[in-house]
């Protein structure tokens, strides 16, 4: 079958078979950066966004995700034009071999889009669904507090997820005020 | 800034720099003694594959899949009985399966028969070789006993569950103290196996046995009985099985390339040993094997075993085409590797002054149903804990390794250290509570300190000559930095009378590397731009380990650790190394870095003294230029890198090659405190914070290193209160996921302290010692600890859980309603 989806703002069709996830569909069409640790929901390193919500998509059959906006770690900056909340995690050390952290990114910009100031106890809880094997989660938790007032400080309005169709602007104007 | 024409200026005329040396005092880099004197390695350097990994653009074996577009994906059939033979492998309807392009069994053409072992060690291997690929003799469940390449990953599992797989049931055993047992099912022949442990005895499924004796134990045992100044202490301990819980599950990539050799991109800790381990297996030269390893999603020892690649290649003949084979999180937590269960006994003769006098450990380790790594960490479980009492004049070890129907057990951070700290930790606790001594007191009156000579880590050795000398020990400042950090001092009660509060204290130590039995190698070539290329065997595995050999190279010749590109490990290309395991990458290849490195700074010097017409001696290495320090002249690495290779006179590539190994093997030290309130009408427990203090030598990037110490603390914690695998009665795994399995979460992980306590050890690279085990191993003898002085009751099998403590406080009420 045919799926159809914004995918980071672009519109493409996708194939897929009847037991295909979300997270299947989309590794095959090249978006790696979204990472397989279970295919039972249990770990959250497929993190991504389905019209602003974060998602596991091992779990979400690619079916349901027809006609929406998925959003991956693809989307946000690239190295040289870090996203504020990816260059958050960098600054804090907060990632070591990296198999959890863009599914962590992509629980992290769900949680700021919906609270911009979260407690540490918020953060806590928000990610609990996202493990990590490496870190101990202390820099993680830093790094989500970081993130936030680096949005804060750039404009606030374009923290908003819209499967990515505000995100350059969102990127350029958070670098003039966060970033170096 | 690399220009296409050239540096800027002219490249042979002296320029004289203005900028201040960074290194304090003119020392020359590689030979200072503290952080003050240190410049690239001291700094929190960025991870310099940071930037991808957060772009999601770090590539793991699993994404290379794309690069194959006639790959096949593979599943595995595995046993569903602990113990028996296969008598019957019905593979017609799996074959039948459209897009299925091979199933393997036992039986098939080319599938290689010859024992093997997993362990990813050196050669020779001190494991058994009692493994076969595929196998008719199933001993666990989760014994791989057909395989199948096809199309997709779905169709495959659809053939792998369609083949028909008859077995004999055999009578299984699941406690080690029952295997050994007389009537005990025989779990191995041991004709099918090339053992050359000491002690095995297959009639009783011992797997190895070994011991050791300092000084005369039973003496001091007699002396104890006679004499009223002298205590005798007893503790027994249990641990149970504790799964890795790897991020990136095992992930091979095989094929067979275009030169007719077999390539992998695997997920390994130890490319070399399993090229070498493969090429023995598959009958082929080692030259017609190469393994790459790509971005890992982290090892802690799980993929020092080579636990999926032979299947993958052997999969990839039959098909001919590449297959990849990753394994399921349910195959992560039955059927790849864990951490050995333990339990045991020690007893200890004390003085009533708080002099030890003796310690007897006895040992028994549940291998499961395989060998890899069983004598080696079963010793490790007396051995690694042991030195911290070093000066205990009588000691004695008894380990054995003991076979059962389970899961087979390999190495993991710590390698039997968690294990023997839980045990060796609350013995010296409880020893201080029967003579009324504080805990700290009494461990400071018996611990090892720096200029002793110690032996309890050769105890097993017979002869003399194998005493370590401690060149480095900030034991005593890691004990002080963590008891202020957690508050040891001022505990405030809680106002409910039910509810107390204490912390709990434990050391640990380890080593850096396995001492006489380690290789690195290092190669680095200067480009015109006055960067570096490195190339290492060193493994990085999602540790930062690239990043740390960059700036060991940095430091070395006045370069900025991002002017040193880190290329990662390929059998094909990188120079030889034995792998990321017992904590010897930042010592032992470490210290080749800093050779191959220095080799290429003397050459540079060498173009310097000719350009500028200074003497060698003369110069230094900083602030990316090499300075003349008398008359204060310089040359850029970047016109140095130009006129080496672009000079009128002479041209050379600048490159330095270097081997290191080494007898040495230092052990870091840590002093691990827990603070944690106890409802004593419930048994629950919170821990408010756990604290490690590390002397890890000089820290090689602060950051990383205290990643390393939180990591380390998290998985430690897991083993105290969290994680625990169990089995049915027939022996079936009761945890099949990530939901059943009680992995710390943001939620319940307990607020995590890493200090470091910087040292000089002055046998390591810049004086570093190793850091990523050490802190694994005493957040269990910590919390159960804090949990006695809190409601003294004592908990003496993993993991502690709130019925434990429960029952061990009804206990003593009862026990004290009989007075
Ligand atoms: S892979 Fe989706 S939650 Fe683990
Ligand atoms: S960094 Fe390895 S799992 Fe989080």
């Amino acid at each position: 079958m045919k799926i159809r989806l914004t995918l980071n703002g672009e519109k493409i069709t996708l194939d897929a078979s009847r037991s295909d996830s979300l997270l299947d569909i989309l590794r095959r069409a090249g978006y790696t950066g979204t990472k397989r640790g279970c295919e039972t929901g249990d770990c959250g390193f497929c993190t991504v966004l389905v019209d602003g919500d974060a998602v596991k998509s091992c779990i979400r059959p690619a079916a349901r995700a027809d006609e929406s906006a998925v959003e991956t770690i693809e989307d946000l900056g690239t190295q040289a034009d870090l996203h504020p909340i990816q260059a958050a995690f960098v600054d804090n050390a907060a990632l070591q071999c990296g198999f959890c952290t863009p599914g962590m990114i992509m629980r992290t910009k769900a949680l700021l889009a919906e609270n911009p100031d979260p407690e540490k106890a918020e953060v806590r809880e928000a990610l609990s669904g996202n493990l990590c094997r490496c870190t101990g989660y202390e820099n993680i938790v830093s790094a989500v507090a970081d993130a936030a007032d680096r949005l804060a400080a750039g404009d606030r309005s374009d923290a908003a997820t819209d499967g990515g169709r505000q995100r350059k602007q969102c990127t350029a104007c958070d670098y003039e005020g966060v970033q170096e | 800034m690399s220009r296409p024409d050239g540096p800027s200026g002219d490249q042979n005329a002296k320029s004289t720099s203005s900028t201040e040396p960074g290194s304090a005092d003119g020392d020359t880099p590689d030979d200072v003694s503290s952080a003050a004197g240190r410049d690239a390695v001291s700094t929190a350097a960025e991870k310099r594959d940071a930037r991808k990994i957060v772009t999601g653009e770090a590539k793991y074996t699993a994404d290379y899949g794309g690069q194959f577009p006639d790959l096949a994906e593979a599943a595995v059939r595995r046993s569903d009985i602990a113990h028996g033979v296969v008598t019957d492998i019905d593979t017609s309807d799996a074959e039948a399966i459209e897009g299925v392009y091979a199933v393997l069994t036992p039986d098939s053409a080319g599938m290689p028969d010859g024992p093997y072992t997993s362990a990813g060690q050196s050669y020779p291997e001190p494991s058994p070789w009692d493994l076969r690929v595929l196998r008719r003799r199933v001993r666990y469940v989760g014994d791989p006993i057909a395989a199948v390449a096809a199309k997709d990953t779905d169709t495959a599992r659809a053939a792998a569950r369609a083949i028909d797989v008859t077995y004999e049931e055999r009578p299984a055993v699941f406690d080690p103290d029952a295997a050994v047992s007389e009537d005990a099912p025989r779990i191995h022949d041991p004709d099918a196996v090339e053992n050359v442990q000491s002690g095995a005895d297959y009639d009783r499924n011992v797997e190895a046995h070994l011991a050791g004796e300092i000084g005369d134990v039973e003496a001091a045992f007699a002396v104890a009985a006679e004499r009223d100044d002298r205590s005798v202490v007893e503790t027994t301990w249990e641990t149970p099985y504790q799964s890795h819980c790897v991020p990136e599950p095992h992930t091979t990539i095989a094929r067979r390339d275009e030169d007719d050799r077999y390539h992998l991109v695997s997920s390994t800790q130890v490319p070399y040993h399993v090229r070498r381990q493969l090429a023995h297996l598959f009958d082929v030269p080692i030259r017609d094997v190469r393994v790459t390893k790509p971005q890992i999603g982290a090892g802690f020892g799980s993929k020092q075993s080579m636990v999926i690649e032979p299947i993958a290649l052997a999969l990839a003949i039959a098909a001919d085409r590449p297959v990849k084979l990753e394994a399921t999180r349910a195959e992560e937590f039955h059927a790849m590797r864990f951490r050995r269960p333990s339990r045991g006994r020690i007893r200890s003769v004390v003085t009533d002054d708080g002099d030890l006098q003796a310690i007897d450990m006895s040992v028994t380790t549940n291998s499961g149903a395989y060998g890899p790594h069983g004598m080696t960490a079963a010793v490790s479980v007396g051995k690694k804990p042991l030195p911290l009492y070093a000066g205990t004049p009588n000691l004695r070890l008894d380990a054995t390794a003991v076979h059962t129907n389970l899961p087979v057990a390999g190495a993991m951070r710590g390698y039997g250290a968690p294990q023997g700290h839980f045990a060796v930790e609350t013995h010296i606790a409880e020893i201080a509570r029967e003579i009324g001594m504080d805990p700290i007191a009494f461990r400071r009156r018996n611990l090892i300190g720096e200029g002793d000579v110690e032996t309890a880590s050769a105890i097993l050795k017979s002869g003399d000559g194998h005493g370590r000398r401690i060149r480095s020990c900030g034991i005593d400042e890691c004990i002080e930095r963590g008891k202020a950090a957690i508050g040891w001092d001022d505990v405030d009660q809680p106002p409910e009378d039910h509810r107390h509060r204490a912390c709990g204290v434990a050391l640990a130590t380890q080593g850096s590397g396995i001492p006489g039995d380690e290789l690195g190698a290092a190669h680095i070539k200067m480009n015109e731009d006055g960067s570096f290329i490195l190339q290492t065997g060193a493994v990085d595995l999602g540790t930062g380990a690239d990043t740390v050999m960059a700036q060991i190279a940095a430091e070395v010749l006045g370069a900025r650790p991002e002017d040193i590109l880190v290329q990662p490990s390929d059998t094909d290309v990188s120079p030889f190394d034995y792998g990321a395991y017992a904590s010897s990458t930042t010592y032992v290849t470490g210290q080749a870095v800093r050779k191959a490195a220095t080799e290429a700074r003397d050459q540079l010097f060498a173009v310097v003294a000719r350009l500028l017409d200074e003497p060698v001696d003369d110069l230094v290495a900083h602030d990316r230029a090499v300075h003349a320090e008398s008359s204060g002249s310089s040359v850029t690495l970047e016109e140095l890198g130009y006129a080496s290779i672009y000079g009128d006179d002479a041209r050379e590539q600048v490159m330095g090659e270097a081997s290191y190994s080494t007898d040495e093997s230092p052990p870091p030290f840590a002093a691990q405190f827990a603070d944690v309130t106890v409802d004593e009408r419930t048994g629950e427990f919170e821990v408010h914070e756990l604290v490690c203090a590390v002397d890890c030598g000089a820290a090689i990037n602060p950051d990383l290193a205290r990643g390393q110490i939180t990591g380390a603390m998290h998985m430690g914690y897991e083993l105290a209160a969290g994680g625990e695998l169990t089995f049915d009665e027939e022996g079936r795994p009761n945890v099949a996921g990530f939901r059943d399995y009680g992995m710390p979460r943001t939620a319940d992980q307990p607020p995590l302290t890493p200090i470091l306590v910087e040292t000089h050890e002055p046998t390591g690279p810049f004086g570093a010692k190793s850091v990523a085990e050490v802190p694994t191993n005493a957040v269990p003898p910590a919390l159960s600890n804090a949990i006695r002085r809190a409601v003294d009751v004592r908990i003496t099998d993993l993991p502690i859980t709130p019925e434990k403590v429960k029952s061990a406080l009804d206990q003593r009420r009862e026990s004290a309603d009989d007075v």
